[in-house]
């Protein structure tokens, strides 16, 4: 019986057609393609879903172990700040095994060989982890309000704390998926994504945290932060997007100093 | 000439050092409001302005590194990370010493200290990733650096979008042109300064390639000729 | 020798001068030159920071310099039997 993801790329490959120019149209068929296969898969076992909640209510029982004596107006002013470090926690343990997946089967680098778009590629994982990061927000919402008497306010304005999760997940999944992918390769070290992710995303952590923090105390200008969250999800997932291709093009267990063809014409200058 | 570019700077670099010194603390005037300690601010404003400039340059360098698989990129690239490094601790350190002299508190968690110190731990990282990363970690560490360039914006605009205990922006536009001379003083030597570290770390890094690329070759050589080159 | 006293007139009052003045006004002093000598220390701290940071990353240039001097005499060596 053929492996399992192995067959669902088969599939995929013989469902999707090659686009020379970036069709918008074909980019997202295929994505979505893709991110399907991955997430039925993921319904199969739910393996990822399941570590990723646990995790979440992990990490928001070591806050409450680590805040449990600070005075309940003290708690409520650090909620938005666990909240987004809960994400980011969460996050970063969704990436790092959505591509051990890929490395363990090696995926990754067949995918590139086949006729499916790199960008299409990003989306699909950006999709799926995007799909499961704020789906664990789903259970650290109540937890978190049922832990810390203040985080309740998001309760009270819904619509507004939909959005504003959606936003900073996008922002966080989209830096992480790109160098998650880059460090799949087959001697890629686990420990860099970790250096590497919270730095990045710490801009956009702190535009969200501003954001939770308007939202909580009901400030006006909950609004203008939002849209600033909205500009820079736009400008981080398009530059991650615009960088995958060469970060994994190249970068699957190639040498330094293989600098190709130029090397002899170097050599001969020298 | 080329050569020696760095040789130049830095005999430029000394005398405008001296100069500067002499000139801010004998020949510009002390700032009403906070005294003395302000002569600080002559050495701390270019050197956040270099640190910013050279944080863009490493993220230029790493996109033209990922375009042209240029050895100059990459070799430039390196080297300004390390010098915002270097910058970036000097405005860590001393922005904390003014602001201790000047409002008692030397971390005030505002957002542009918050944002300068965030750039320096990307770039670090993109540091960490160079020389611990595996074999194809060069492009992952040029991607790191593009992200960092886009921070660097960010940073300028956080005083704007936030309301922040920093002297706002303005504090350098409004100065009186004596100490805007004195600033453009110390500004240039500290360029001068920057730009000859930089150019020697290039040079040396480029060196760096070429010698891995040589040792390359002499293992491939000494394999190829059953092992007879006594290499160990 | 007879002292002959000044007319009334010719006398200047001294102000500024009683106790109580005097003591605040040296207070202002040396609260003036504690600023000064301290702003002075924060000063030479910032200052010295910056150039032992450029000279420290000077030496570690130098050192790898040197690294890479040796590695090349090395390969050199090996090229050179």
């Amino acid at each position: 019986m053929p492996d399992a993801p192995a067959l669902a790329w088969w599939t995929v490959r013989a469902r999707a057609r090659r686009g020379t120019t970036a069709d918008v149209s074909t980019l997202a068929r295929q994505a979505w393609l893709l991110a399907k296969n991955d997430l039925r898969q993921e319904l199969r076992d739910l393996e990822l879903v399941l570590t990723a909640a646990f995790f979440t209510l992990v990490v928001l029982v070591m806050f409450a172990l680590a805040f449990a004596a600070l005075p309940a107006a003290d708690q409520t002013l650090a909620v938005p700040g666990m909240l987004w470090l809960a994400v980011a926690f969460v996050g970063a343990l969704t990436l790092t095994r959505i591509f051990d997946r890929e490395r363990e089967a090696d995926t990754l680098r067949a995918l590139l060989t086949w006729p499916v778009e790199r960008t299409a590629i990003y989306f699909a994982k950006l999709i799926v982890s995007f799909a499961v990061v704020f789906g664990c927000t789903a259970l650290l919402l109540p937890a978190l309000a049922l832990l810390f008497p203040g985080a309740s306010a998001f309760f009270e304005r819904p619509g507004e704390s939909f959005l504003l999760l959606a936003l900073g997940c996008i922002a966080y999944c989209s830096v992480g998926t790109l160098f998650a992918a880059g460090l799949a390769t087959a001697s890629g070290k686990n420990v860099l994504l970790s250096v590497i992710l919270y730095p990045l995303t710490s801009p956009a952590l702190i535009f969200a945290l501003v954001a939770t923090r308007a939202l909580l105390e009901g400030h006006p200008s909950f609004g203008t932060y939002l849209g600033q969250l909205a500009a820079l999800d736009v400008v981080v997932v398009a530059v991650a997007a615009w960088l995958f291709e060469p970060v994994l093009v190249g970068g699957t267990a190639k040498p330094r100093t293989d600098r190709g063809p130029r090397r002899s014409a170097e050599g001969a200058s020298r | 000439m080329k050569r020696h570019l760095p040789t130049a700077l830095f005999l430029l670099a000394v005398p405008m050092f001296i100069y500067s010194v002499q000139r801010i603390f004998l020949n510009t005037p002390i700032e009403s409001k906070m005294g003395t300690v302000q002569k600080i601010f002559y050495f701390h404003v270019p050197l956040a302005w270099i640190m910013m400039a050279l944080g863009v340059a490493c993220g230029i360098a790493a996109g033209i590194q990922l375009r042209r698989h240029s050895k100059l990129a990459e070799a430039t690239s390196i080297a300004c990370a390390e010098l915002v490094l270097v910058t970036g601790l000097g405005v860590l350190i001393t922005g904390p010493i003014w602001g201790h002299a000047t409002w008692g508190r030397a971390w005030t968690w505002d957002a542009r200290q918050v944002s300068t110190g965030l750039l320096w731990i990307v770039f670090a990282a993109y540091v960490l990733v160079r020389r611990y990363g595996a074999a194809g970690s060069d492009r992952l560490a040029a991607a790191l650096a593009i992200f960092g360039a886009i921070d660097v914006p960010i940073i300028y605009y956080a005083v704007k979008i936030w309301k922040t205990t920093h002297p706002t922006t303005d504090v350098v536009g409004s100065l009186p042109s004596q100490m805007w001379n004195s600033l453009w003083v110390a500004l240039v030597a500290l360029v001068a300064m920057a730009v000859a570290l930089l150019v020697t770390r290039i040079r040396q890094e480029m060196n760096a390639i070429a010698l891995d690329d040589a040792w390359i070759a002499f293992d491939e050589r000494t394999r190829a000729h059953g092992g007879s080159g006594g290499a160990a | 020798m007879s002292f002959e006293e000044p007319a009334d007139d010719q006398y200047e009052p001294v102000t500024g001068k009683d106790a109580q003045t005097v003591k605040c006004v040296r207070a202002c002093e040396a609260e003036a030159a504690a600023k000064t000598a301290s702003d002075y220390e924060h000063v030479v701290w910032a200052y010295g920071v910056i150039w032992a940071l450029f000279c420290g990353f000077g030496v570690l240039l130098w050192m790898r310099s040197k690294r890479q001097e040796a590695d090349l005499a090395e390969l050199k060596r090996r090229l050179s039997p």
